[in-house]
């Protein structure tokens, strides 16, 4: 079947892509590696579902043989959702296929027999348009597509491709969430480089008890300060989020950031710099010491 | 001898880029800079270099500019470095680079890995390591945090969004590393001066016999700019601007 292929490790992106793929009027066809996750697609506006069989549990091993199928079947797009899982083995389908590939797409259109995208360069600062001839690979994040509901069942087929096994997995370990996952909270306080030490990281947990928040920070405070677990922080190489709110405290507000926060509801940042970037990307912002301003402020909420 | 190489990339400096009102982009003040990313990947490659006794070499694929960039990259611990020079770079997309790094690393002798990061602090594609694997038919670990090396034997974990898995390969590998592999330290002045003595290679993309032009065509460029409300408490007492915030966000119905 032409058309388009869709692939997600998080069936419900996979479903969103699905939607976004009907929007075409092409045929779709869903790949996947996972039994319960077929069954989960039925009735997600899918063609067909194909369930991958094979000898490895890692879906980037079949990628050869997924370019193989790609091909074979004549399909025009492969539209992959982008996870780790799902970028990699995109990226190596379209090395296998040598074709054109965009990657985390905002948006993707079909016109004049041709898709063309649009993506985000420098950190979020500069959009491009693109487009190609032919079969070409694009990653799409969640989100960004509302899924289908109620759609006529798809029927499911069994597909056993053949996977590359040098790379063996040894063992898989869920991610230790101590802290609550920072993509789906509601509210968050974020701490940037002007704070001094790690103690002061109690301001903030003051602050996000007074609001009912769960505190981000940026790259460096996790990667360079170790302050605070990588899975906290929010930018382009880390958590992208779309909160109710997002309130932050001594943060510059540099492009690859507020790329993870582009999309929040309700922006709020305090600095000690009215030049900082933070405020051009903000609702609404306070220029002050945040070790003035936000004792402060949780004194002003406290008061209803 | 065990050549372990780490492509990088010489990018714009995002911070020198100015989007003007009618969103067009002027790089023209842009400094270049070794992308922010690729100082950890070069730090990853000197480690392993060590770890299987090995060289460590850098492979730049860029226009006449990226010329800049050889120094700063052996003061990072490289033995040799690479330099992949050809005009399309600048206009080139992820098949194109794919295609260029791919046949440049097929002319190194007794290569065990290649390393990259997972992406370029410009595009952030992330579509290298792969194209790198599948063109050169080498196994591929992406998303890497952290590696150990026994003899041939490399042993990753895969920062994932909702696991960290434990994957093995025989080498030659190639290797995406996430930035939390290892610090990507600021050379200090011994390594500086010793880099000026560290052997050089220019290749051209010309010479490489491959298709150069990329197979996805830019058709429009502009800035983005957030379109948010921007409303910034300067004036007035420190208190009177944190209870004019708090006052902001009752209205907003966020607390």
């Amino acid at each position: 079947m032409a058309g388009i292929y869709v692939y997600s490790d998080q069936v419900d992106i996979a479903k969103e892509i699905i939607a976004c793929g009907k929007s075409t009027a092409k045929p779709v066809t869903v790949l996947t590696l996972n039994g319960e996750d077929a069954r989960a697609l039925e009735d997600s506006g899918a063609d067909r579902i194909r369930l991958i069989t094979g000898s490895s549990e890692i879906i980037e091993n079949y990628a050869q043989a997924i370019a193989g199928l790609l091909q074979a079947e004549d399909a025009e797009l492969f539209a992959v959702g982008a996870t780790p899982r799902g970028r990699d083995l995109a990226a190596r389908v379209a090395g296998y296929l040598d074709c054109a590939m965009v990657s985390d797409v905002a948006t993707i259109d079909y016109q004049n027999q041709a898709f063309t995208c649009t993506r985000m360069l420098y950190g979020g600062l500069v959009q491009q348009t693109e487009t190609w001839q032919g079969l070409g690979v694009v990653t799409i994040a969640g989100g960004k597509f509302a899924p289908l509901k109620g759609a006529k069942k798809a029927p499911t087929d069994t597909l056993e491709l053949a996977a590359d096994t040098r790379v063996k997995l040894i063992e898989t370990a869920p991610m230790v969430r101590q802290e609550v996952d920072i993509g789906r909270a509601e509210k968050v306080v974020c701490v940037g480089m002007a704070l001094d030490k790690v103690e002061d990281l109690q301001l903030a947990k003051d602050l996000a008890d007074v609001i009912n928040a769960e505190i981000g920070c940026t790259r460096s405070i996790a990667e360079e300060r170790h302050w605070l677990p990588v899975s906290s922080y929010i930018g382009i190489s880390g958590a992208v989020i779309k909160p109710r709110l997002y309130l932050s405290m001594g943060v510059s507000g540099q492009i690859q950031h507020v790329y993870g926060i582009r999309d929040a509801q309700l922006i709020v940042a305090i600095d000690i710099n009215e030049k900082a970037p933070i405020f051009k990307a903000a609702d609404y912002g306070v220029v002050g010491d945040l070790y003035e301003v936000v004792p402060l402020l949780i004194e002003a909420l406290k008061k209803k | 001898m065990s050549h372990i190489i780490v492509c990088y990339k010489w990018v714009l400096d995002e911070a020198d880029i100015r989007v003007n009102a009618d969103l067009s982009v002027d790089i023209g003040k842009a400094k270049g800079k070794i992308s922010d990313y690729d100082k950890n990947a070069i730090e990853a490659a000197v480690r392993a270099a060590a770890a299987l006794n090995g060289k460590a070499i850098g492979l730049t694929y860029g226009g006449s500019e990226a010329k800049l960039s050889i120094k700063d990259a052996l003061s990072r611990g490289l033995d040799e470095c690479y330099y992949l020079n050809g005009p399309e770079a600048l206009k080139t997309d992820g098949a194109g680079t794919g295609r260029a790094l791919a046949a440049a690393i097929k002319r190194i002798n007794d290569v065990r890995m290649v390393i990259c990061a997972e992406g370029a602090s410009d595009t952030y594609a992330r579509q290298t390591a792969p194209r790198i694997g599948a063109l050169l038919n080498l196994p591929v670990v992406t998303s890497v945090s952290q590696i150990s090396i026994q003899g041939e034997l490399l042993t990753a974990k895969r920062t994932l969004d909702d696991c960290v898995q434990t994957v093995q390969v025989r080498l030659p590998a190639v290797v995406a590393v996430l930035p939390e592999i290892n610090p990507g330290p600021i050379p200090g002045l011994k390594a500086v001066l010793a880099a000026s003595k560290r052997p050089q290679f220019e290749m051209k993309t010309a010479d490489l016999g491959i298709d150069l032009v990329p197979l996805s065509t830019v058709a429009d460029i502009r800035g983005y700019v957030m379109d948010r409300k921007n409303l910034i408490f300067r004036d007035g007492d420190t208190a009177a601007r944190g209870s004019a915030l708090a006052t902001a966000l009752r209205k907003a119905g966020v607390v």
